[in-house]
């Protein structure tokens, strides 16, 4: 068992390790391709997390994500207000938003909860599209210059964007890994799975869902921050539907119920539609059969379909492995 | 450890694949990029402009003085953020010479942003025409061959009132930026040249039913002299079929439309229906030269049917790109010699099937602006000049105060004023006591 768990540790801190190197090792494209897994990564994380937390789909975790971006925009193009003071107030913003809607949402299940998020997020869409005068309508903001963090300019150097969004994300991975297994995940599993008793132990069951809808929406928040000052401008795409949804396939063929399904999923989108719109204009073809043979074979998502891959090989090759520890163990 | 490791063990195998992605190509080929959005809603914008640049390059056949042209195509969905990311690929992976592109009016203006961070990078901007490309957010490395939304309406206003005669106008259009702008090009040609009033209905862009806006134009015939269409692709199909069944074409004279309200792609769609209806661009169909002849016959031998406007603008932009190489030699590895000699190219009438152009000093083209028609001929229906305005530049009357017209607050859903009287009071804040006193001692702008 000892082993077991240095090996594993082993293994995180050289895979950590080759995360921090990229941009030393790895083009500007691969890099590029990173930081922007990692941003739409946080959206599809918060997506994912409520889906698995509490069994509920969102519509409208990527109005979170461009609250954060909008604000950034507007404060730091129309009043110049120094960072770290846009990002921290976008986040603010989109967090008290979710306290406001989270108050309408978070009393309804299943379909009307997808409803309601639905033509929140619109609302969300229809604000940034035609409040022409402070979001500049469909054109939407640009000259977002990202900042200067520790005299590095993230603006010029890509990499010290990715390493410093890396940290962040990092950490907002970390959050939501303990968030689930802490007391509190653990009661809004309980919810998930069922309600009726949850209720009739004593909890406030509609407080936890509010609490973790909140917890959803920083994350999403969070992302896009790192959004906003990468692609450096922000219209009402970012906010629209088409933005949603593609959030939720992310999810669905990542895997919807666990964090690195989320991720995964994100980066097999994100990083699939680059490649193959290099190579044919009908590369949306492709990714449509794709999603579909994941929906048909593998229902939890292509994180579930790996995991499963890797459980079968290795117990197969276990018998192997431990008799090999085993003579190791007994040289020594 | 089976349990988690497989987690590592696939972040591991993900990156070591990426990592050897984006290699850099070999140097002795041009390599042109193209952008704009070839699926989603937008396609027949961004597969136009592509339809055009593929033909102007099979004239030249693929080849700059027997260097070998490489397209690099890239879709955008219409979004963006996978613009700017696909533009990154363009620079990073394919290390292109130039750029052709991009279509819609959001894309232009995040494609000059990115121009501005990579001045490196020459980019020639497509079909999308808001002026602030050009304008507010100019910048070196971005040259437009193309137009601006209110460069080829600020003369079509000035033609409603004083050719049409009309004094009250209504406009009905799809609520987002484009209309808008079209909408305030007009209003400041119709208004400055003695028309009374114009009134904005907005529709959501999506809408297909019309009936409520039908009821409310038919109550204010009385009031107003003409409509104008200022909406686009289905809408503008689904807003001429309702004009005919809600009756409307017996109360007003004809529809008048925005700027690519009857292209080419339109007017099969629309019928005849689309007699008559007036509206103004820097290209029509109709146009007898032969540069535009033989553009339309080879377009149709190629692609099987006729071009329009859209495709014209990747046409002219790889002829623009080829002048431009022509006068540094085909040195397109020095992209600031390059971007000199883009900014430097003039078009003949001989060259560009709309006429001949130049770029002003914030490269876009100074280029005559057609009043067209639309009139059957030969069984087909067709855009005909009836009156052309030549040399116009992006700022319209208001060349010689570039400044002031810049320095005057952006385009909105109601900005500027539809009715005259707040209108003069805004110019007048803007533009100076003095110029609403030549216009009124002129009864408009001078031709």
């Amino acid at each position: 068992m000892q082993s077991t768990s240095k090996t594993k540790a082993t293994l995180l801190l050289a895979s950590l390790a080759l995360m921090i190197a990229v941009p030393w090792i790895a083009s500007d494209y691969f890099v590029m391709m990173c930081i922007r897994v990692m941003y739409f990564g946080m959206l599809t994380l918060s997506l994912c997390f409520l889906a698995g937390e509490l069994g509920v789909v969102s519509l409208m975790q990527a109005s979170f994500f461009g609250i954060s971006g909008y604000f950034i925009a507007i404060l730091q193009t129309q009043y110049q207000i120094p960072f770290p003071i846009p990002p921290l107030v976008g986040i603010g913003v989109a967090v008290l938003f979710a306290a406001l809607t989270g108050l309408l949402v978070i009393r309804v299940q299943g379909i009307y909860f997808l409803m309601l998020t639905l033509v929140l997020g619109q609302l969300v869409w229809a604000l940034a599209s035609q409040w022409a005068s402070v979001t500049r309508g469909d054109s939407g903001i640009t000259d977002i210059f990202a900042p200067v963090i520790f005299g590095i300019s993230t603006e010029k150097s890509k990499g010290a964007f990715y390493l410093f969004e890396l940290v962040i994300f990092s950490g907002v991975l970390y959050f939501l890994w303990a968030l689930k297994r802490s007391p509190f995940g653990l009661m809004l599993r309980g919810i998930r799975d069922s309600e009726s008793r949850m209720v009739m132990l004593g909890y406030p069951v509609a407080f936890l869902r509010y609490v973790a809808f909140i917890f959803a929406a920083f994350v999403a928040s969070v992302g896009g921050v790192f959004f906003a000052y990468f692609t450096g401008l922000i219209n009402p795409h970012s906010v629209s539907l088409t933005a949603n949804v593609e959030t939720l396939l992310s999810g669905i063929l990542g895997g919807i119920q666990t964090l690195f399904g989320a991720i995964l999923g994100t980066a097999i989108l994100k990083i699939l539609d680059l490649v193959l719109s290099g190579i044919t204009h009908r590369y949306l073809l492709i990714m449509g059969i794709l999603f579909l043979i994941v929906v048909m074979f593998a229902p939890k998502g292509a994180a579930g379909a790996l995991q499963r891959l890797w459980d079968s090989v290795a117990s197969r090759s276990s018998r192997g492995i431990m008799s090999v520890a085993k003579r190791a163990s007994d040289d020594s | 450890m089976k349990r988690k490791n497989w987690v590592v063990m696939i972040t591991v195998i993900f990156f070591l694949i990426g990592a050897m992605a984006g290699s850099a190509a070999a140097l002795d080929e041009i390599r042109i990029g193209t952008i704009g959005p070839i699926t989603g809603w937008a396609t027949i914008f961004g597969q136009g402009n592509l339809n055009g640049i593929e033909l102007a390059l099979d004239e030249y056949n693929n080849e700059f003085n027997g260097v070998p042209i490489k397209i690099v195509s890239e879709d955008t969905k219409a979004d963006v953020e996978v613009m700017r990311t696909k533009l990154d690929s363009l620079k990073n992976r394919d290390k292109v010479h130039l750029i052709i592109g991009p279509s819609l009016g959001h894309e232009g203006m995040a494609a000059v942003d990115w121009g501005a961070r990579n001045p490196e990078v020459p980019m020639l901007i497509g079909y999308s025409a808001p002026e602030d490309i050009t304008m507010r957010k100019a910048t070196n490395s971005v040259v437009r061959p193309g137009w601006t939304g209110a460069q080829v309406i600020f003369n079509f206003g000035q033609y409603c009132a004083k050719d049409l005669g009309y004094k009250k106008i209504i406009i009905v259009g799809q609520d987002y930026s484009y209309p808008w702008d079209q909408a305030a090009g007009f209003i400041r040609g119709f208004l400055e040249n003695g028309g009374e009033e114009v009134k904005r209905v907005w529709h959501p862009v999506e809408a297909v039913d019309f009936s409520s806006i039908m009821a409310k134009l038919l109550g204010m015939s009385k009031e107003y002299d003409a409509v104008l269409n200022n909406s686009g692709g289905a809408q503008v199909v689904a807003f001429f079929k309702q004009w005919k069944q809600f009756g409307l074409d017996k109360v007003y004279p004809q529809i008048l439309g925005q700027a690519n309200v009857p292209i080419v792609s339109m007017l099969s769609e629309l019928g005849d229906s689309s007699l008559g209806v007036y509206s103004s661009l820097h290209y029509y169909d109709g146009n007898p030269s032969a540069a535009n002849q033989k553009f339309r016959e080879s377009f149709k031998k190629k692609y099987g049917h006729y071009p329009d406007v859209i495709a014209l603008q990747g046409y002219d932009a790889v002829h623009v790109a080829f002048k431009a190489m022509k006068a540094i030699d085909g040195k397109v590895d020095d992209p600031h010699k390059f971007i000199a000699a883009l900014r430097q190219v003039r078009m003949s009438a001989d060259e560009s099937p709309r006429g001949a152009f130049y770029f002003d000093k914030y490269a876009n083209p100074v280029q005559n602006i057609y009043i067209k028609k639309v009139v059957k001929k030969d069984g087909r229906l067709m855009n005909e000049a009836v009156k052309t305005y030549t040399e116009v530049s992006q700022f319209g009357p208001y060349a010689d105060m570039a400044e002031k017209y810049m320095a005057a607050p952006a385009t909105t859903r109601d900005y500027p004023p539809g009715d005259k009287a707040s209108y003069f009071k805004e110019i007048e804040k803007y533009f100076g006591k003095d110029y609403v006193e030549n216009l009124k001692k002129n009864n408009g702008w001078t031709d």
